[in-house]
């Protein structure tokens, strides 16, 4: 048999059959034990019915010598005809029946053989003796009488036992789910955690067994919120502490193209401008990267990413609004994803077709009511092959361009950290030319 | 203009001070918030740009308290901060315009005439008066397709009449914008300039009003 698996089917299944049990050896022990007292009840009974019987037969008997009518076997007269349960026969030495019940059959009696108890298949027997052994009594009782009263009982015993042994059951069930309702309060409070949110699940009126392991999971979650908390500081950090000096080189670099006296030292102080250029697009890149593979890609609370994906757009279209045409849905468009993870990978999709794409057609952006961001662009299509290798870091496509290769690989990292996928397809949909990347939020 | 320039980095700051000097506006620059809010007590600027990591506080916060105290000078955020929560978040406060480190001196410069242009209400860059063309983003003034030059100051000054048509400007709001704190004025500066203005740009360019300053001419 296979054990359930839940713990109160478990607690309610051994706690259940544990009762049925227990209530059932009770149950034969009181019964056979109120056999055994029954027994002396009758057979008690059944002595003091000869007894009773002996001294009057034996008077009957003598008064009837008197008479010198000694052949006679005399039934007792009755009052009127009943049922017995007792039945007797009163014998002399030889075997004589002098006087019998009614009822009597006499072939149930066997002959003489001591005063006290005897068994016959059918009966239970009890003989005494009186003058000396010359008159003898013996009285009988159907065992299927004694049969039916201990059957009688035993049914009295049995039938509370079916109503109570499934009342039991349902209220050990009912115990055990009550119980367990804080327990199962706790878990739904882990699952509606989600991805997202770290903050303590309330352990309020645990059992003490349980408590410690409701401790444990909110320390846990306590240390991962804080590890999660410091690494999104020190991402932030670090682009604060490499952003501001590479800024300030930049802009010195280009006062000094503009103070230059001479075109020789302005051709040098360009390239390091473009060096710097070089050097502040890999540190974002490798920034952002960090980030996705990182935690914290999930929100505690639903984004509306058509909002950032609006606010995204505006940003790089700032010095030509033509670049990129915008599809949002009319309604917003919640999202588990965390607001910022969602721009990188977003920025990353579009950067990368403003990159490769035609100049003479704008990127299309476009976000579905179900949250699948699609990022299209015009110009040659990508090979199989390639598309495969795309997604790969430092992979560029076509090779020419300023790109780290990362953009894709970034928002690869993203979108499965997350528990969703990038898919590339070229040539875009029902056309010859142009890619497409989608990113699909879940499975 | 005169702009405002919070910003605690002296290498930045010093070439973003220059690059703003070399577009001849005017600027002063602190390295830190409590001097900022007594900078923008004690003189009207016309746009602040604000760091957001500053040595005592978070530029953002600064940023609410002068939108709650009902200053309304526009902001330029520049900020090493680049997820797009911090933008929305700035842009939230009351900020202007966004811009993340590094940037371009001349990106620098685009948004803030575009941000200025937005402020006095006349957001289109090509401005005609009477028979002058003037581009306010290309910081040119023309007649009859033909170019006049002006110098740096002489352009600051224009520019502040052409921002404000028909609003009268002392002479010492004029100086306002044309110095940054501490630089030498003289007294007749102002005078100086408005009149090499008239000689370039035709007499009736700017009106003199008596005892109170100047303002735009009518002449159109």
């Amino acid at each position: 048999m296979m054990l359930p698996r839940s713990l109160q089917w478990r607690l309610s299944l051994w706690l259940g059959l544990g009762v049925a049990l227990l209530w059932a050896v009770a149950a034969v022990v009181t019964a056979h034990k109120l056999r055994h007292e029954m027994n002396e009840v009758f057979d008690s009974a059944l002595e003091e019915t000869a007894q009773r019987i002996l001294p009057l037969a034996v008077l009957d008997i003598i008064g009837r010598d008197h008479d010198g009518d000694d052949d006679a076997e005399q039934s007792v007269a009755t009052l009127r005809r009943h049922d017995e349960y007792f039945t007797y026969v009163v014998r002399d030495s030889e075997g004589k029946v002098l006087l019998r019940s009614h009822n009597a059959d006499l072939a149930v009696f066997p002959p003489f053989a001591g005063t006290g108890f005897a068994d016959t298949s059918t009966h239970r027997i009890y003989f005494d003796a009186a003058l000396r052994g010359t008159v003898t009594i013996a009285v009988a009782e159907p065992l299927a009488h004694r049969r039916a009263v201990a059957e009688e009982v035993l049914l009295g015993l049995a039938l509370p036992l079916g109503l109570v042994i499934p009342l039991s059951l349902l209220g050990v069930w009912a115990v055990v789910r009550l119980s367990m309702a804080p327990i199962r309060t706790f878990r739904s409070g882990i699952e509606a955690r989600g991805g997202g949110d770290l903050t303590a699940v309330a352990a309020d009126g645990l059992p003490s067994e349980i408590r410690p392991i409701a401790m444990a999971v909110n320390h846990l979650l306590e240390r991962l919120r804080r590890t999660l908390e410091a690494e999104r500081s020190f991402t932030a950090n670090s682009a604060h502490e490499l952003r501001t000096p590479v800024a300030a080189a930049l802009a010195q670099t280009q006062r000094l193209i503009a103070e230059a006296p001479n075109e020789a030292t302005r051709r040098r102080a360009r390239h390091i401008e473009t060096a710097l250029r070089r050097l502040s697009r890999l540190s974002e890149k490798l920034m952002q990267l960090a980030r996705a593979e990182g935690g914290r890609l999930q929100a505690a609370q639903p984004v509306n990413v058509a909002t950032v994906l609006r606010v995204l757009v505006d940003e790089m279209t700032m010095d030509d609004p033509k670049q990129i045409e915008l599809v949002l849905a009319d309604a917003p468009v919640f999202s588990d994803i965390d607001a910022d993870a969602f721009a990188i990978l977003a920025r990353n999709l579009i950067e990368n077709a403003l990159k490769h794409g035609s100049r003479h057609e704008p990127v299309r952006v476009a976000l579905s009511a179900d949250g699948v961001l699609r990022v299209f662009n015009a110009g040659s299509a990508v090979p199989a092959d390639m598309l495969a290798r795309l997604a790969e870091p430092f992979e560029r496509g076509g090779a020419q361009g300023e790109g780290a290769g990362l953009g894709l690989a970034i928002a690869k990292a993203i979108a499965s950290g997350i528990g969703g996928r990038i898919e590339l397809v070229s040539p875009r949909e029902g056309r010859q030319d142009g890619f497409e990347a989608r990113f699909i939020p879940d499975k | 203009m005169r702009i405002l320039l919070v910003e605690d980095d002296s290498i930045l700051g010093a070439a973003v001070r220059d690059h703003i000097v070399a577009s001849s506006h005017s600027v002063d620059w602190v390295t830190r918030l409590d001097a900022a809010t007594a900078y923008l007590e004690s003189a009207a600027y016309d746009l602040v740009l604000l760091d957001m990591m500053l040595p005592d506080g978070q530029g953002i916060s600064f940023l609410r308290s002068m939108r709650m105290k009902g200053c309304a000078t526009p902001v330029i955020i520049l900020t090493a901060l680049d997820q797009i929560s911090d933008r929305i978040q700035g842009l939230n406060a009351g900020a202007d315009d966004y811009m993340t480190k590094p940037f371009d001196l001349s990106e620098l410069s685009a948004r803030l005439n575009a941000v200025a242009r937005r402020y006095s209400g006349n957001p289109n860059p090509l401005v005609e008066i009477g028979d002058l063309q003037i581009d306010l983003a290309a910081r040119t003034v023309a007649r009859g397709g033909r170019p006049i030059d002006l110098t740096a100051r002489e352009w600051a000054l224009f520019e502040a009449f052409v921002q404000r048509p028909g609003q009268i400007m002392s002479k010492v709001q004029l100086e306002e914008r044309l110095y940054a704190f501490g630089a030498e004025v003289e007294s007749n500066t102002i005078e100086v300039h408005v009149s090499r203005l008239r000689k370039k740009l035709g007499h009736s360019v700017i009106d003199t009003v008596r005892g109170i300053g100047y303002r735009l001419g009518n002449a159109r």
